[in-house]
């Protein structure tokens, strides 16, 4: 698991495996809540550091538990759905569209987490349609002119144009 | 006639002894082993990269006197109690939680129990909450107790050669 990017959360499937029976009811315990903080089972990146996450029975008997770390985005790159990266323009005929997906990273360390990307856009060539989910966004093009897209996570962003033609 | 040969030389005579003497020897070592002069402590997790988890004993003239732990804040440590076999009622209590608190664990291993038993490990889990020091008092149905200096130490900020550029 990479590390979590400052203001993610990330959605742990916990299963343990114990010889001799199924995987009993868990509950999950940051061991520094200022680091990472446990809420409702999702884990919360909140600051630079690493946290062991214990995990526990209903009566609080630990079975596990792992160090998480947590990172401050350095870098932010984006890419189609299909996981083409973009590195340039946008070039986009009304009525079509583009999904973008933001990837955030702490220098070569590509970060995990959802919901770390602030979205804005600078012009009205493209309509922002959510699909779901926290990250990616659709533009649809809508009418011939230049859009900004800005994404950003903490003080890091990125932004990329999209130019809509007829 | 069938006629049973025995070898009553003084040689074998001296070899048996020896050999008994050896296995005499090996059990009185199991036996001090095995009921000792009180729990002993193991650590069963490593460190995650760049931060301390460790248990050391501190020796006397006869022997093992009590342990020491160094843990860095936020940091989990698993350790297993051992007195001639997994700890029975095993209870680890912390001067001051605040600092270093202390969790009953089921790690689901088995570990030898006397000479030729298994038994579920006995085991905790330690957590750095916050700098600074205390103790635990390790205690089990025997009555013997241990003691476990804790120092709970700050994270390493990161050095200005890993800090990433923008």
């Amino acid at each position: 698991m990479a590390p979590l990017a400052i203001g993610t959360h990330f959605y742990p499937d916990v299963s343990a495996e114990i010889a001799g029976t199924s995987t009993p009811a868990l509950r999950l315990e940051s061991a520094s809540p200022d680091v990472l903080t446990v809420e409702d089972g999702v884990l919360v990146a909140r600051k630079s550091g690493a946290s062991a996450v214990l995990i526990s029975t209903d009566d609080g008997s630990v079975v596990d538990f792992v160090h998480v770390w947590v990172a401050p985005a350095t870098k932010i790159t984006l890419a189609r759905r299909d996981g083409d990266r973009i590195d340039g323009a946008i070039g986009l005929a009304v009525g079509e569209d583009v999904t973008l997906v933001p990837t955030l990273w702490n220098g070569a360390q590509k970060l995990s987490g959802d919901g770390g990307a602030a979205w804005t856009i600078d012009g009205d060539a493209v309509t922002v349609l959510r699909d779901g989910s926290s990250d990616r966004r659709r533009f649809r093009a809508r009418a011939p002119g230049k859009t900004t897209v800005r994404v950003g996570n903490g003080e890091t962003t990125t932004s990329v144009e999209i130019e809509v033609v007829q | 006639m069938t006629r049973f040969q025995s070898d009553d030389s003084p040689d074998t005579h001296r070899f048996l002894g020896v050999v008994y003497a050896l296995c005499a020897f090996a059990i009185l070592l199991a036996l001090i082993a095995s009921t000792g002069c009180g729990p002993m402590l193991s650590a069963q997790s490593p460190a995650p990269p760049g931060r301390s988890a460790r248990l050391d004993a501190v020796n006397g003239f006869w022997g093992l006197k009590s342990y020491r732990v160094e843990l860095s804040e936020g940091v989990a440590l698993a350790l297993t109690c051992y007195e001639g076999g997994p700890c029975e009622k095993l209870v680890v209590t912390s001067d001051d939680p605040k600092i270093a608190e202390v969790h009953a664990a089921s790690l689901g291993t088995l570990e030898p129990a006397g000479l030729v038993n298994q038994q579920t490990a006995s085991a905790v889990v330690l957590v750095g909450k916050s700098t600074g020091t205390t103790k635990l008092h390790v205690r089990t149905r025997s009555g013997r107790k241990r003691e476990v200096a804790v120092t709970i130490i700050a994270p390493p900020r990161p050095s200005p050669s890993a800090a990433v550029a923008r």
